[in-house]
């Protein structure tokens, strides 16, 4: 009976803080962002299990799609500019090929003559929703798994750590004394560590999986900063007139940390844990980008790729390999910022507008 | 508080003392050392190789190194760094430092104003269109994947525009006759910039009390104008003025690093501002204020702005350690050659005696920083002040 | 017959929240005269303090004005800019909140937040003058000059309070709202506070609006009083009058359930019910549910307005029929 209140209380509660979320425009926006991400990670297995995509041709690592394009052989001048190039840059054009580069490669044809060759990487196509790289790998695809990369590293992370700063932060306020003292030094010496230049080190002994680097970000991110905060908002709970009541009426100190201190904590846990997932998200990817982790394919990975092959001052001619990649990685961040922003108008009233 | 005081300056140095030992210890995880490399050289003799580890020591047990390096750390000696031998990991933190500080401490002077500024309009605006698009480019450029930014930025205003330098801290061939070093001038610059934030800082106190607004606005404009003079007078006489020049070309090396880290860094500082201050505005003191009939700006930046001050400013004290990580990236991405890439270099090719040089000065920095956000918090919350006074 | 200062016509404001409108107030009219003090009487949550906040136009940013008007000084309120309003605030009305303890900017001196409000509307004050008068105001409300270089947290509750009301004096406004100015005090403390308001009433000649749910506080610091009940005034006039022959039973039930020391013993009564949630829209006589007399009395769905039954003395219709 009483469970069926208790019940009803939590679905009430849910119910209202649903409706204030609601009214945040930014945490709806954010929330659809994450949705639409979460959405590509979970399309990429589907279409590969029903056979909608050929695993040869889109998967995000191996696959091949040598697309072909009809070129036009020119001769580029020698002096610029002239009736249809204005400067060097602008020869051979886009569906153009200049003659001199085909005869540096062996390869007869003239003037005018219509050149067939496979293009890597190949322009966004209806095949190729984002164009493939300059392996003939599919784009889409690979901004899919780095969606799974994400999503996995984000929220595993995000769990460790909120997980190890809740339970720390709970028992230094409410055990205090040495204990106390000891969680609140160790913080400190977590927050001495420079975090990219450590996770090099980390790197440099350890092939890092995913997941080893979703425990490593958990870790270091439960074990810092967090456990100061959840210990200041614990030991407001505990002075609250229940936590007494509770002691009065004989409730063991283990019971009164679990079911009635670490609830009223549990929101500013849960607005941790949505922000450390931008955390998470861009500290990959960061990794990724210096080349540091052991993983097949992911956003940072992208990007790494497109600068080491020297699209990135190509600007937008290739922007296919350049914008999708690093465009996601912020707006999935960015995604779960405002999320967390919406949980933040929900839980702190004083944030409200009314 | 004394006693507190104390207890807590044990803890600090405890701490600090289990940093070093870690830290060593991670650096001896790394497979290989840093001369596993000359093993590779099939020119090189194999003894070579035995005969370089014993110079440097790396043959002795763990345990022992340990101690020795703690040992030699607290007499002030931080030995030889292994890939610029002979030079000590301190000369070479004394070249590469005021570089970087040189950089960031501008950056974050500029993120933290500006960030504050628009946190302050975006909590006062609320609800306001101007304010959704604000917050949007401010969402936008926290959560933006920095070296991705970095790179586009580069490209757009260092390789198409052509406005500003592709990297380097300077142009190679001004400096070839130069009667100065580099390192000179960036002393003189950082020498510059700091007496003139100083002179900055006097002019704002000294005009604090003149009870006129109008007038507190001229005379802080007259003061802008004399210190814009004085600075033109000393870069046109004396040394400074054939200085001038190579000042100009770092100046010149400095601009696109420094607008693009503090578009990135402007926005950690402004969403929580916009938080802080918007709790702040729910207090009853700032509706005593509206009921004085006080203006918008007054009541925005005297009351609410004020107060919501304190938490920001820990939070960026706490924020600058990060420093050294956010320089690691610029560093390589602008190829400027500061302490990010000294402890990337350091790291990578395991100079342990570089690296923990290196690692040793960030984690002081951290304890003297942790040691001022607790002073300035004091400083600006008179409730606080009195308690630490009696 | 001195002449109106503030006169409220028919005011209603409502508070939009995500539960739905809350109706705060209710066609709500009153004059105050100059040099007069008036008081608002009713239970917590009744609308006192949002009809104080709109004199001042000071409502939360999620309440609308529906109809009425704020006329001070023949100079209409209601609709004003907010850079108008400011030259009105502090300078014409000044207002004693609640609590003062959270009144005060706890990171600047209270000298500096008086002198603030006056420079706001004395630019052409010197420095020293606006010391002299700040201090002047201190001895008029019993406070030592030094507090002006003090900080709000170093002073007690009650010092707080007579700062609060230097501060609302600072600005020679002609009317003063109090808005429960004692209720976090001590009754000693509050004694004083009120002797020290009705002073610097009678010296400085200025109107006061005093709001409570004191009934006897009111009693002994007004000369008309306004009995409010669910957002709307139930009944009006002067407090002596209203005191000896209550007309409306919200009245009667008020003051049957305070306590009084002189007269004869008799048994305190209180109220049964809560009062109504002003979410949802009532018509006719908000009182009705709850009302002792309701046997014998009105009709419950007529729309409530007041009539005036004696000189200036108004009832609340519904209960007109059966007195």
């Amino acid at each position: 009976m009483e469970n069926n209140n208790q019940d009803r209380d939590i679905k009430a509660t849910l119910k209202k803080n649903w409706i204030l979320f609601k009214q945040s425009k930014l945490g709806m926006t954010g929330l659809g962002i994450v949705i639409f991400f979460g959405f590509l990670a979970v399309l990429q297995p589907i279409l590969f299990l029903t056979n909608v995509w050929d695993e040869g041709v889109y998967h995000p690592v191996v696959g091949y799609d040598a697309e072909k394009v009809a070129r036009t052989i020119v001769e580029c001048p020698d002096q610029y500019p002239t009736k249809d190039y204005q400067t060097r840059e602008d020869c051979p054009k886009v569906d153009e090929v200049n003659i001199r580069y085909l005869k540096a490669f062996n390869i007869d044809g003239d003037v005018g003559d219509i050149y067939e060759s496979n293009v890597q990487p190949a322009p966004p196509s209806r095949k190729h929703i984002l164009g493939t790289d300059s392996l003939g790998r599919d784009i889409f695809s690979q901004i899919m798994e780095g969606c799974q990369v994400a999503f996995v590293l984000g929220l595993i992370s995000a769990i460790i750590g909120v997980g190890i700063s809740t339970l720390l932060g709970t028992a230094a306020a409410f055990y205090g004394g040495a204990l106390d003292t000891y969680l609140m030094r160790q913080s400190d010496l977590v927050l001495m560590l420079p975090s990219l230049p450590f996770l090099f080190i980390i790197s440099a002994f350890a092939e890092l999986q995913v997941w080893h680097l979703a425990v490593v970000l958990g870790t270091l991110g439960g074990l810092g900063g967090s456990v100061i905060t959840i210990k200041s908002q614990a030991l407001q709970v505990k002075v609250k007139p229940f936590v007494d009541s509770a002691r009065i009426t004989g409730g063991t100190r283990r019971r009164i940390m679990f079911s009635h201190i670490l609830p009223n904590v549990a929101p500013l846990a849960l607005l941790y844990m949505v922000f450390s997932v931008t955390g998470a998200i861009a500290s990959e990817s960061v990794l990724s980008f210096l080349g540091l982790l052991n993983i097949d394919m992911s956003w940072g990975i992208m990007i790494y790729l497109a600068q080491t092959e020297g699209f990135i001052f190509t600007g937008l001619k290739y922007w296919w390999l350049i914008l999708p990649a690093g465009l996601s990685v912020t707006l999935l961040a960015g995604g779960f910022y405002l999320v967390g922003r919406g949980l933040d108008d929900v839980f702190n009233p004083r944030l409200r507008r009314r | 508080m004394l006693v507190y005081t104390i207890k807590r300056f044990f803890e600090m140095i405890i701490v600090f003392f289990l940093f070093l030992i870690i830290s060593y210890l991670l650096f001896n995880a790394i497979p290989g050392n840093a001369f596993s490399s000359l093993l590779l050289n099939p020119l090189l003799p194999p003894e070579t190789y035995q005969r370089t580890i014993e110079t440097f020591g790396l043959d002795k047990p763990l345990f022992e190194r340990i101690q020795l390096y703690i040992i030699n750390f607290f007499k002030g000696d931080f030995g030889y760094s292994y890939i610029y031998y002979p030079r000590t990991p301190i000369e070479l933190i004394a070249e590469r430092l005021p570089r970087t500080l040189m950089l960031f401490s501008i950056v974050n002077v500029i993120a933290f104003y500006t960030g504050f500024l628009v946190g302050k309009i975006l909590a006062w605006r609320r609800g306001s269109k101007s304010e959704t698009w604000i917050t949007i480019g401010s969402v936008f450029s926290y959560t933006v994947f920095y070296p991705w930014f970095a790179l586009m930025m580069l490209w757009f205003f260092g390789y198409k525009m052509g406005w500003f330098p592709l990297g380097k801290f300077l142009v190679p061939e001004k400096w070839y006759d130069s009667p100065y070093s580099s390192d000179e001038i960036f002393y003189t610059l950082i020498l510059f910039t700091t007496v003139t934030s100083v002179f900055l800082f006097l002019i704002f106190i000294f005009t604090r009390n003149i009870e006129s607004l109008q007038s507190r606005r001229n005379s802080r404009f007259v003061g802008l104008i004399i210190l814009f003079i004085i600075s033109a007078i000393y870069w046109s006489n004396g040394e400074a003025s054939l200085q001038r020049f190579y000042a100009a070309d770092i100046a010149y090396h400095m601009i696109l690093p420094t607008f693009t880290v503090t578009l990135v860094a402007f926005a950690g500082t402004a969403l929580l501002t916009r938080t802080t201050m918007m709790e702040v505005l729910k207090d009853d003191y700032i509706l005593t204020a509206r009921a004085k009939g006080l203006s918008q700006k007054r009541i925005r930046d005297r009351h609410a702005a004020r107060t919501a001050l304190l938490p920001v400013v820990t939070s960026f004290i706490f924020t600058i350690i990060t420093i050294i990580d956010g320089s690691v990236l610029t560093e390589s991405i602008f190829s400027w050659p500061g302490m990010g890439q000294l402890i990337l270099e350091a790291v990578t090719r395991e100079d342990i005696p570089l690296a923990m040089a290196s690692f040793s000065f960030i984690g002081i920095l951290a304890l003297i920083a942790h040691f001022i956000a607790d002073i300035s918090y004091a400083f600006l919350d008179p409730r606080i002040r009195v308690k630490v006074e009696n | 017959m001195s002449k109106i200062l503030l006169e409220v016509k028919n005011l209603s404001m409502h508070y939009d929240t995500l539960e739905g409108n809350v109706e705060a107030v209710k066609n709500v009219s009153f004059n105050v005269n100059s040099g007069e003090s008036f008081g608002l009487v009713g239970e917590s949550g009744c609308g006192k303090t949002s009809v104080a906040m709109t004199l001042l136009q000071l409502q939360p940013e999620n309440s609308i004005i529906t109809e009425g008007s704020i006329k001070l000084d023949g100079k209409e309120l209601v609709g004003l800019s907010e850079n108008d309003l400011r030259k009105v605030r502090w300078d014409s009305i000044s207002i004693v909140f609640q609590g003062a303890m959270n009144a005060w900017n706890p990171v600047i001196k209270i000298g500096e937040q008086i002198r603030e409000a006056m420079r706001e509307h004395y630019p052409q004050n010197s420095k020293q003058e606006n010391i002299n008068k700040i201090n002047e105001l201190f001895r008029m409300v019993g406070l030592d000059e030094s507090i002006s270089e003090r900080f709000p947290h170093e002073l007690s509750g009650g010092m707080k309070q007579r700062a609060v009301i230097a501060l609302a004096l600072s600005c020679d406004p002609k009317i003063i709202i109090a808005d429960e100015p004692t209720t976090a005090l001590d009754v000693v403390i509050q004694d004083q506070i009120l002797n020290e308001i009705k002073k610097v009433q009678n010296l400085l000649g200025l109107s006061l609006i005093y709001i409570s749910h004191d009934i006897a506080v009111i009693a002994e610091m007004t000369d008309k009083i306004a009995v409010m009940y669910a957002g709307s005034i139930v009944e009006m006039g002067p407090t002596k009058n209203v005191f000896t022959s209550p007309k409306h039973s919200y009245t009667r039930a008020l003051l049957d359930s305070t306590p009084s020391i002189k007269g004869e013993k008799k048994k305190l009564r209180s109220l049964d019910g809560e009062p109504p949630s002003l979410i949802d829209k009532i018509d006719g006589c908000s009182f009705a549910p709850r009302c002792p007399d309701r046997e014998i009395s009105c009709n419950p769905t007529e729309h409530m307005s007041l009539i005036e039954i004696e000189p200036d003395h108004y009832v609340d219709v519904c209960s007109q029929g059966k007195i």
